[in-house]
């Protein structure tokens, strides 16, 4: 096929690809494309890629808070049809009045129309021979199309995360207690690969142990959002993150991670002021139980208090005064079930009085979702592992996000990615 | 639509039926019986009450084992087991000769981690009776489960110096070194732990089984050199799991029992080791085992035995030993109809497999009074089968005549294919239906009929020869006289069609370069129907070759270029793999 006839039938089929399409076609001059996130979206999850695509190609992108479920406005361009036409997104062409109208009304209703600006540049944390199935947030950027590094503890301590806008922790274990599976799973290859790579990489370091050596990365994580940067966690990084930060000179660790037991009175030591969200814990002294301590209010790995799954519901916000909480919600579901991890969730009593939730399960004594700001930076907590894996086993196959594009529970970590390419003199908290 | 009255009185009965189950409940809660109400708490999960029920008892009868025992079941799940010790160290007093009281003041000792203390029972109980190795594996389990290892270790080796046995505890002692990693002394204990108890068997396959592909052959040695037969058993699972299962097969047939029974309990866990492995060697030595114990199986057993043996012997291409199993089978006593029947049908699969259609045409024959309708009916397929494998359409065809079954007329389609009546062959296959047959072969069908659906002439003997070139094994010669076919119709009327079907023949024959020619030729856009299903042959065929980038170039000209094809959905999944958006299991 010639390139001009290939050209012309491309542009022919993307007025067949999705009902904008066909709005394109009895419309000479559209200048808009909407990204709509309510039902009418046939790939919730690829159209934050094709967002963060467009700003990245230097597009004056708007994220519409609360308008259909948070749906996002570009001018029209010939590369983004033709990248939603690939990845099967829906968009909508609009012409200037049609834009008109939509300004008026996020102007009179609980809505907001923030810039995205630039991309933020992504770091996730990971073990360089992690499965990348392993996490969530890895699988979802790599399903959505958006660009992301991997780091490990020498580019945290040696560099200090300068490069990065946005950083993702996941189920790492800042105890350096190797998430307390060493009893569980004591022989597993992998748990041993586990352990000689922490071991060998403390030592490289410089520390003592692998304790002290994570928590050298909780701090430098911590100046990290200090200075400015964005920290999105899930499942037990968000737990034993905090509790490295609050330990510092206190033994937080068992036997077997630094050849000495764990301080018995460790609990009264803990320095919360260092935490980020948390406070007031009490920390699991039983080496054979793999619980941190008591922020968790699943407890999934402890038979005899672990605490079955329900839904969790997302709160509104006030687009014009609150956008940060805002965009984090940004759904087209506002009740989602809830999904284990090795942290789960946060109970009410362990949070610091200055936080923000994002959701929560009502009647229960535990919250999902949390946000808070550190310095210059913001923080945000997600409980759980995998949102469309409940019961998530170490070997489980991975998801597959293709049978998953509408899935609420991931857009929530989405929403984090694209929340620091808002433009931050409109952010009001 | 039930009332609300009908609703209150489902509501009632129900709160009487729980009142019903209660009541017996709360009796026994409140029973003077303090042993009765202990265990009705203990089992209603409220343990510090039971604990107290339990105590009362022993206080009044501190030797009561129930007590006791119930106590300490109490404490474990309030994770108080330490408690325990006055009331065992009472109990002890009262009764100093029972063995089982020292199990529970050394669990304690343990629990309230004192290791010194926990030997020193070991060895009192141990003095009780000289020859008891319990007291041993209790101190031995004590110190595992606080992770103590090396306490474990010396617990077991005490035994067998105080007992005078090398041989004590050495089911506890190959589990401690295997999950040490210690192999060669794991080894040498699970050879003497099979020898004792048999039912280690399977475990010490399993256990052992995990040892670096670098050790295995020091392992086997290492057990070959074990004088107790069950050692050597151990040897033929581990070579059959070791990817040695015919010589796991020997080593076992040297080293049976020479009773029945025992024979038959060492020939069936070998089987079950080699059961799920495919292949030559597996499937060899499946039919090995199952061989050996139709020999020493009475019955109809034996039967069927034989044609499960001749079975694994045909898959493994052993048509010889397949054949001697069959050999006579029909005529053996108590043979079932059954069994029968599978005979008929391995005999008929083996003479197949070695060509011998006439020889196979004639058992299918003899058999017929033998079988059920629908199954004779199936060896008469696969006999046609064998006939085009030969290449005489004309035997196959006589064997479908008055198969009014949907695979019998799947298979006249498929016949007047090759004779190039496409017509008649069209309607044959539509008549069949997407369901005859297995899932291969209805999918098989359908992209025949694909072919078909194009081409405007009824009758095309050079496409039907081509094709029987296929069905001969002869794909270059196929796939050949396919494209000469294609080039002879217009691209949009079986052109484009025939090439993406010799394209997947090429390609199943791992022809990849004709394969991705044949595609590249079938994609023009003259044939708007057949090139998005050409695209996106051509992109999986790329991706498998590791060519993920042109793959990706393909996908979205299908993509973009026929927007309303239905195989879109497909194509943006596979341009997900292109680009590793979706994990690999």
């Amino acid at each position: 096929m010639k390139r001009r006839e290939f050209v012309g039938r491309t542009l022919g089929a993307l007025a067949a690809l999705s009902p904008a399409a066909r709005v394109l076609g009895g419309r000479a001059a559209a200048g808009w494309l909407l990204v709509p996130m309510d039902d009418a979206q046939s790939d919730h999850l690829k159209a934050y890629g094709l967002t963060y695509r467009a700003v990245q190609r230097g597009a004056r992108a708007e994220w519409l808070l609360n308008y259909r479920n948070g749906s996002f406005l570009m001018p029209a361009d010939p590369t983004t049809p033709r990248d939603a036409g690939l990845s099967g997104i829906t968009i909508e062409p609009l012409d200037d009045g049609a834009v008109l109208q939509l300004r008026a009304q996020i102007q009179g209703d609980n809505m907001d129309a923030i810039p995205l600006e630039k991309p933020p540049k992504v770091a996730v944390y990971v073990p360089p021979n992690a499965p990348p199935w392993d996490d969530a947030v890895t699988m979802v950027l790599n399903y959505a199309g958006i660009e992301f590094e991997k780091i490990w503890d020498p580019e945290v301590l040696r560099e200090g995360l300068k490069k990065y806008d946005w950083l993702h922790l996941h189920h790492e274990d800042f105890t350096g207690q190797y998430s307390k599976f060493y009893l569980n799973y004591a022989g597993a290859p992998w748990l041993l690969d586990m352990v000689k790579q922490n071991t060998a990489m403390a030592k490289t370091l410089g520390f003592p142990s692998v304790p002290e050596e994570k928590k050298a990365v909780a701090r430098a994580i911590a100046a990290y959002v200090e200075r400015g940067g964005f920290l999105f966690a899930m499942c037990t990084a968000t737990e034993t993150l905090d509790l490295a930060l609050a330990g510092q000179g206190v033994d937080i660790a068992t036997d077997y991670a630094d050849r000495t037991p764990m301080d018995p009175n460790a609990s009264a030591k803990m320095h919360w002021d260092s935490a980020l969200a948390f406070q007031n814990a009490k920390l699991e002294l039983n080496p054979s139980v793999p619980v941190f301590s008591d922020i968790d209010g699943h407890q999934v790995n402890s038979l005899d208090r672990r605490q079955p799954l329900g839904s969790f519901s997302l709160f509104n916000f006030s687009a014009k005064i609150d956008p940060v909480a805002t965009m984090l919600v940004q759904n087209h579901r506002q009740v989602i079930p809830d999904f284990y991890g090795l942290t789960t969730s946060f109970m009410r009593r362990t949070l610091k009085p200055s936080i923000t939730v994002l959701a929560d399960e009502p009647g229960a004594p535990w919250v999902k979702y949390i946000h808070g700001e550190r310095g210059q930076g913001t923080w945000t907590f997600f409980g759980g592992h995998d949102p469309e894996d409940p019961q998530h086993q170490i070997g489980d196959p991975p998801t597959d996000l293709s049978l998953h594009p509408h899935s609420p529970g991931y857009r929530l970590i989405l929403n984090n990615v694209l929340f620091p390419a808002a433009k931050k003199k409109e952010l009001k908290t | 639509m039930r009332g609300k009255s009908g609703r209150r009185a489902t509501g009632l009965i129900g709160c009487l039926l729980a009142l019903g189950a209660a009541v017996p409940a709360l009796k026994a809660q409140q029973s003077p019986d303090p042993m009765r109400r202990g265990l009705e708490l203990e089992r209603r999960g409220n343990y510090a009450d039971a604990a107290a029920a339990y105590r009362e008892v022993l206080k009044q009868k501190p030797a009561e084992a129930a007590a006791l025992f119930g106590l300490e079941r109490a404490l474990v799940a309030l994770d108080r087991v330490a408690d325990i010790l006055p009331d065992a160290r009472a109990a002890l007093a009262a009764s100093p000769s029972a063995g089982a009281f020292y199990g529970v003041v050394l669990r304690a000792w343990s629990a309230a981690d004192r290791p010194d203390s926990v030997r020193a029972v070991a060895e009192r109980w141990a003095a009780l009776d000289p020859t008891d190795e319990t007291p041993y594996r209790e101190w031995g389990a004590a110190a595992l489960a606080r992770r103590d290892r090396g306490e474990a270790r010396r617990g077991y080796l005490t035994a067998r110096e105080r007992l005078h046995r090398p041989d004590v505890l050495a089911g506890e002692l190959a589990i401690l070194l295997s999950q040490d990693q210690e192999w060669t002394g794991a080894v040498h204990e699970w050879g003497i732990a099979v020898g004792k108890v048999a039912g280690y068997r399977v475990t010490a396959a399993k256990v052992l089984s995990a040892a670096p592909d670098s050790m295995h052959a020091d392992l086997v040695r290492l057990l070959a050199a074990e004088p107790a037969p069950a050692a050597r058993w151990l040897e033929a699972d581990l070579r059959a799991r070791w990817g040695d299962p015919v010589g796991g097969f020997q080593i076992l047939a040297a080293n049976l029992p020479a009773d029945r029974a025992g024979a038959l309990d060492v020939l069936s866990g070998f089987l079950d080791q080699v059961r799920d492995q495919k292949g030559p060697t597996g499937s060899r030595a499946q039919g090995l085992a199952l061989a050996a114990l139709a020999d020493r199986t009475p019955g109809p057993a034996r039967s069927q035995l034989r044609v499960e043996a001749a079975q694994a012997f045909a898959d493994a291409g052993d048509e010889e030993s397949a054949r001697r199993m069959l050999s006579g089978l029909a005529v053996e006593p108590g043979t079932v109809e059954a069994t029968a029947s599978g005979a008929a049908t391995a005999m008929v699969g083996v003479l197949l497999k070695e060509g011998k259609v006439e020889e196979a045409e004639r058992k299918v024959g003899e058999a017929k009074a033998s079988l059920a309708s629908d199954d004779w009916l199936a060896l008469r397929r696969g006999v046609a089968w064998g006939w085009v494998r030969e290449g005489k359409l004309g035997r196959a065809d006589t064997m479908v005549v008055g198969d009014t079954s949907v695979e019998g007329l799947a298979l006249a389609g498929r016949l007047r294919l090759l004779h190039g009546e496409l017509d008649s062959a069209a309607a044959l296959l539509k008549l069949a239906g997407p369901y005859a047959g297995s899932r291969e072969e209805a999918t098989a069908r359908t992209a025949i009929l694909a072919m078909l659906q194009p081409i405007e002439v009824d009758s095309l003997p050079a496409l039907g020869a081509a094709l029987l070139a296929v069905e001969r094994g002869d794909t270059a010669r196929g796939v050949e006289g396919l494209e000469k076919v294609a080039a002879g119709l217009p691209a949009d009327h079986g052109g484009a069609e025939v090439r993406l079907y010799a394209g997947r023949i090429a390609q199943a024959a791992r022809r990849s370069g004709d394969a991705e020619r044949l595609y590249r030729a079938a994609a023009t856009p003259d044939a708007k129907a057949t090139a998005p299903a050409a695209e996106l042959a051509l992109a999986q065929l790329l991706i498998d070759g590791n060519r993920a980038q042109e793959a990706t170039d393909v996908l979205e000209h299908l993509i973009l270029g026929f927007p309303d094809s239905a195989l879109v959905p497909q194509a943006r999944r596979l341009l997900d793999q292109a680009r590793g958006a979706v994990p690999k299991t």
